[in-house]
């Protein structure tokens, strides 16, 4: 019994990955979409709350903030087609990165900050606590979507593997 | 036979290697093509912004020189507010310390530089922040600011909702003793919605994160209760 436990899971590896994909690319999609949705009414807000980190002059925080949501809209409708999916998995990796540097760098230096993720943002009014610590997990909860699309880009229901040709659980650790 | 093979094998190499090429090729285009539509994305967000920015705009009178806020009082000393029409934390520092700012004002020991930015236009779904801050400018060109700004924040209407409607806020302009007709036309044009824009850019700007901000002879001061304004007053006229 314990070889055939032992012996299942990886044997069904190869029916649970692109399944697990699927969910990663999509949840991911998600994200962005929500992110850039929420940020998308008022860019001059979205400017506010790059600016509210400090990390950069206004003119630059303005203009990263303009731009940012519609990048964010981008990335997500690219993972929902599934278009160059290894490519946006790394683009998005990257951009969680440098959030979680930009909160923890807020943690840091005692700011009291909304990270501004889904719209808001901007200095919290006096008796509201930064929270902090759960943004970080739920950035890293993020960050581990785009590693696994990273790893294993395949996933079916996708434009990349249309563009393939392949049946949608084909090995594919080259791209 | 063994010569047949190795053709054999050889044909295969040869096809796996076109095959590589061939997906190296649709990697590499689609990867262009994927950078090609973040570029772009980006920099229409960034030209959408830049559209909608405005660059000239009209202070109304009683703004200070640099237009970024009404001035209220003469006092030496300088406290300058940073308001959001819609933020409820304001409304409960205008109930707490209010008064106390009022006193320090008629005592001639400082001057009030009120700055109505518009930071909370999320908050409501018709930008009530800009427009009752604009409504602001105009009831300042009817020398009423005060007054109206009180009357909006006892009216405050909860984030979340659509905000007082401009007939309202007319309405409330009147009631504080502005001319209904130069007042109602010069919220309803938006007379100073580009004057709006400027107060909230420059706070900004100046490292205003968030509402309500207080800052004495500019620096800011976070004890926003009535004994901590007035000892930073105090400590700021010696």
């Amino acid at each position: 019994m314990g070889v055939t436990a032992a012996r299942t899971p990886a044997g069904r590896w190869p029916v649970v990955r692109p399944r697990l994909g699927l969910a990663a690319r999509l949840g991911l999609a998600a994200v962005w979409l929500f992110a850039g949705g929420a940020k998308v009414g008022d860019l001059a807000a979205s400017g506010r709350a790059v600016n509210a980190y400090q990390v950069m002059p206004y003119e630059v925080a303005t203009a990263i903030g303009a731009a940012l949501p519609f990048v964010e809209l981008a990335l997500g409708l690219l993972l929902l087609a599934g278009l160059a999916t290894r490519l946006s998995a790394g683009i998005s990796a990257a951009l969680l990165v440098v959030f979680i540097a930009g909160i923890a760098s807020a943690w840091a230096r005692g700011l009291a900050i909304d990270c501004g993720c889904f719209g808001s943002g901007g200095q919290l009014a006096a008796g509201q606590a930064p929270s902090y610590l759960p943004e970080i997990l739920r950035d890293l909860g993020f960050l581990a979507l785009a590693g696994f699309l990273l790893i294993w880009p395949r996933s079916p229901y996708s434009v990349d593997g249309w563009l393939a040709g392949d049946p949608p659980v084909e090995e594919d650790d080259d791209e | 036979m063994s010569s047949r093979k190795e053709r054999n094998q050889a044909a295969r190499v040869v096809r796996e290697q076109l095959a590589r090429e061939k997906r190296r090729k649709r990697t590499l285009w689609t990867s262009v093509g994927a950078v090609v539509v973040l570029v772009i994305a980006g920099l229409i967000g960034w030209s959408v912004y830049s559209s909608q920015k405005s660059d000239t705009f009209t202070a109304p009178p009683g703004a200070n020189d640099a237009g970024t806020g009404v001035v209220l009082g003469t006092g030496p000393v300088t406290i300058d507010l940073y308001e959001d029409y819609l933020c409820p934390v304001c409304k409960e520092f205008q109930q707490t310390s209010g008064e106390t700012i009022n006193q320090l004002v008629s005592s001639g020991k400082a001057k009030v530089v009120f700055h109505p930015v518009a930071y909370l236009n999320r908050f409501s779904t018709t930008e009530y922040s800009t427009r009752s801050s604009a409504a602001s400018g105009c009831a300042a060109k009817g020398g009423k600011f005060k007054e109206f700004t009180d009357a909006l924040f006892a009216q405050q209407p909860p984030e979340g909702s659509a905000g007082l409607s401009n007939d309202q806020l007319i309405d409330i302009g009147a009631g504080v003793g502005l001319n209904k007709d130069d007042f109602g036309s010069c919220v309803k044009d938006g007379t100073y919605t580009a004057w709006t824009e400027h107060v909230t850019e420059d706070a900004s700007k100046d490292g205003v994160t968030g509402t309500p901000t207080l800052k004495v002879n500019g620096t800011a001061v976070s004890d926003r209760s009535p004994a901590g304004i007035t000892a930073a007053v105090e400590a700021a006229g010696k």
